[in-house]
């Protein structure tokens, strides 16, 4: 049993594309599973695949400088989670979220990794629950773009808008953490 | 031709004057029958609200908590409380212990004279009988007329002597505090129910009483004043005697102290001044700024809106000021360069400076009056009118309280949540306010279009 063309469709990068080219897509995805607490994705590794997250819940979390009573330490900081909605997560998550949760049927992460050969992962990627992914490859995405060019659109379009949506996130973030450190230096 | 053709033009272009002037007059009428009696109506019920503002607790409750902030705070109260505690108590068990003998002792006393009881002395008669001894006992008097003859009721004495050895002690010392303290302070006690809005100013120097009188002379402004400084009581009664309209209280006492602010009722002040000190100086001693400085500090410390300004002489103060959160600083050093240059570059314009600043007349000169109700949310060019024809005023421009700037506010929702909220957490963490202060600033001669809301004041030229 295999991943079927319903399953990636419901990944907002794919659902434009039709069921025919989902099920060839399909074919070159490797089913997996996986339990609470592993580490999908790490920060810094170069990657050539991207993941579909068809069920669970999953934690994006980034090394960061934070303050605490000791001085400066590196840490780990939670980002977001995301789950999935069709379905939803078999079990409930190892730990409360202290971060937004955002939901949708499925969706892919690592997306980068279908543009760019390698891709640097920017963000750690851990399951909060009991997993069940896919994981596409590069190469193979590649070969099938080659195959059936109408897919690259709609799937590049759409990376594209994600990627314009994070730049524009990120440049909003850089112009608060100036605001900000203009008003701490005031004081 | 060319010449008839100008001069028809001109006279247009003065047609479209006279029309203009026409209009505005329109517009005069316009805003003055609609909206001066509705914006009257509105500040009537506004001040109206002001006054009903008083708390009203049930009068009983309010009464206790009176007492017992009376208890806590005044010694002597205290000390005669539990002088009086004791004598009742040392009464009530020497008349269980010795009742026959002060029973017995009432009638030598009294004789055939009143009594409680009629012709046998009662249990009212006795109790009274040994309040007398123990009152002449705590006074440390000592009659002699009645003592306790059994050994309990000796031995109890014993107690309740030295006990009141102590007591006495404690409440002669109170006394002679309350009479000292008094006599160091003079009249101590604020009332209350004046201070609301007013203005205080902590320090003294000569500019101090130039400004009052030139607060003096403005009937808007407040009229309550408590000033704050060390200077001899003597100089401030002969430079704050000629102020009629402006009711003034001083306070000798150390206004770097928060126990003395609030005395002054800082945190219901209109406006907190503070001026460097001269009290106590001699003429070529500077006057120590740091005080300035830590009395700022110390007002917002006891609340954060307190509108205060601070006039300092040294420039390196004021960054200082700056970060106590000073809502207006006064540095008058900063104008002279101004005012030297102007008279070599624009002559003319220091002196118009000179008039308008130091025009002590209340009629006359700058000032700041607040914008009808009625006219917020109209143009420039309307309020402008307004004043032109109501008052004859010239609008010069807007004296504007901005509230201070919000990092919150200015981030609002963008970029992601996580570094949002990772700023707040952080700059929290460091004690940085999220937002400065509320502060004043002034809009000049906008354009026409520009629109004013109820955060404006009008500058106007009388």
């Amino acid at each position: 049993m295999g991943v079927n063309a319903k399953q990636i469709q419901k990944i907002n990068y794919f659902n434009k594309v039709s069921e025919d080219l989902c099920s060839e897509i399909a074919k070159v995805v490797k089913q997996k599973k996986c339990s609470p607490k592993t580490t999908l994705l790490k920060e810094g590794e170069t990657g050539d695949t991207m993941l579909l997250i068809f069920q669970g819940q999953v934690e994006v979390s980034k090394n960061m400088m934070v303050k605490t009573s000791s001085g400066f330490t590196m840490s780990t900081k939670s980002i977001i989670r995301l789950e999935t909605t069709d379905p939803s997560p078999a079990n409930k998550p190892i730990t409360e979220p202290t971060v937004s949760v955002v939901k949708a049927p499925a969706f892919g992460i690592g997306e980068f990794s279908l543009v760019l050969d390698d891709a640097k992962r920017t963000s750690h990627v851990t399951a909060m629950t009991d997993i069940d992914y896919g994981i596409i490859k590069l190469e193979d995405f590649s070969n099938i773009v080659d195959k059936h060019p109408s897919i690259g659109g709609s799937v590049y379009f759409e990376v594209a808008k994600s990627a314009v949506n994070n730049l524009a996130t990120a440049t909003q973030d850089i112009s608060n953490l100036t605001q900000a450190f203009f008003f701490a230096l005031a004081k | 031709m060319d010449t008839n053709k100008k001069a028809e033009t001109k006279s247009s272009s003065m047609d479209d004057i006279d029309k203009k002037i026409h209009a505005n007059q329109v517009l005069y009428d316009q805003l003055h029958q609609s909206l001066v009696d509705e914006i009257v109506s509105k500040d009537d019920k506004d001040q109206k609200k002001e006054k009903s503002r008083k708390p009203d607790v049930s009068s009983t409750r309010n009464f206790l908590l009176k007492l017992s902030d009376y208890y806590q705070s005044n010694e002597l109260f205290r000390y005669a409380l539990w002088g009086f505690v004791a004598v009742f108590f040392s009464t009530t068990i020497l008349t269980i212990i010795e009742y026959p003998l002060f029973s017995s002792s009432v009638k030598g006393d009294v004789g055939d004279g009143f009594m409680f009881g009629g012709d046998e002395p009662n249990w009212v008669d006795t109790f009274f009988h040994t309040f007398w001894w123990a009152v002449v006992t705590f006074t440390t008097v000592g009659y002699g007329d009645v003592s306790p003859e059994t050994h309990l009721g000796k031995f109890l004495t014993i107690i309740i002597m030295i006990l009141n050895l102590g007591i006495v002690t404690m409440l002669t010392g109170a006394v002679s505090s309350v009479l000292v303290a008094a006599r160091l302070k003079g009249d101590d006690t604020l009332d209350e129910t004046k201070f609301y809005g007013h203005l205080i100013i902590a320090g003294w120097n000569p500019a101090v009483q130039s400004a009052l009188r030139l607060i003096e002379a403005n009937e808007d402004s407040a009229s309550v004043v408590i000033l704050i400084n060390e200077t001899e009581e003597e100089i401030i009664k002969r430079a704050v005697s000629g102020f009629d309209r402006l009711d003034i209280t001083h306070l000798s006492e150390n206004f770097t102290q928060e126990g003395v602010l609030k005395k002054a009722f800082i945190e219901e002040c209109g406006t907190f001044m503070i001026v460097p000190d001269e009290s106590g100086l001699l003429p070529n001693e500077k006057p120590d700024e740091d005080k300035t400085v830590l009395t700022a500090l110390t007002a917002k410390s006891i609340l954060e809106d307190i509108q205060v300004v601070a006039y300092i002489l040294d420039e390196e103060y004021i960054s200082h000021l700056h970060r106590a959160n000073v809502n207006e600083i006064v540095f008058p050093d900063e104008h002279i360069p101004h005012m030297l240059a102007k008279h070599v570059t624009d002559p003319g314009v220091p002196q118009l400076f000179d008039e308008l600043i130091t025009q002590e007349k209340q009629d006359k000169g700058i000032q700041v009056v607040s914008i009808p109700k009625g006219l917020v949310g109209l143009t420039h060019n309307k309020v402008s009118a307004y004043y032109k024809f109501k008052h004859k005023w010239l609008l010069v421009g807007y004296a504007i309280k901005k509230a201070g700037f919000s990092l919150e506010e200015q981030m609002g929702e963008s970029g992601s949540p996580i570094i949002r909220d990772m700023i707040k957490e952080q700059l929290d963490g460091a004690g940085i306010k999220l937002s400065s202060d509320e502060h004043v600033i002034v809009e000049i001669n906008p354009d026409d279009e520009y629109i004013i809301d109820g955060k404006h004041k009008a500058l106007v030229l009388r």
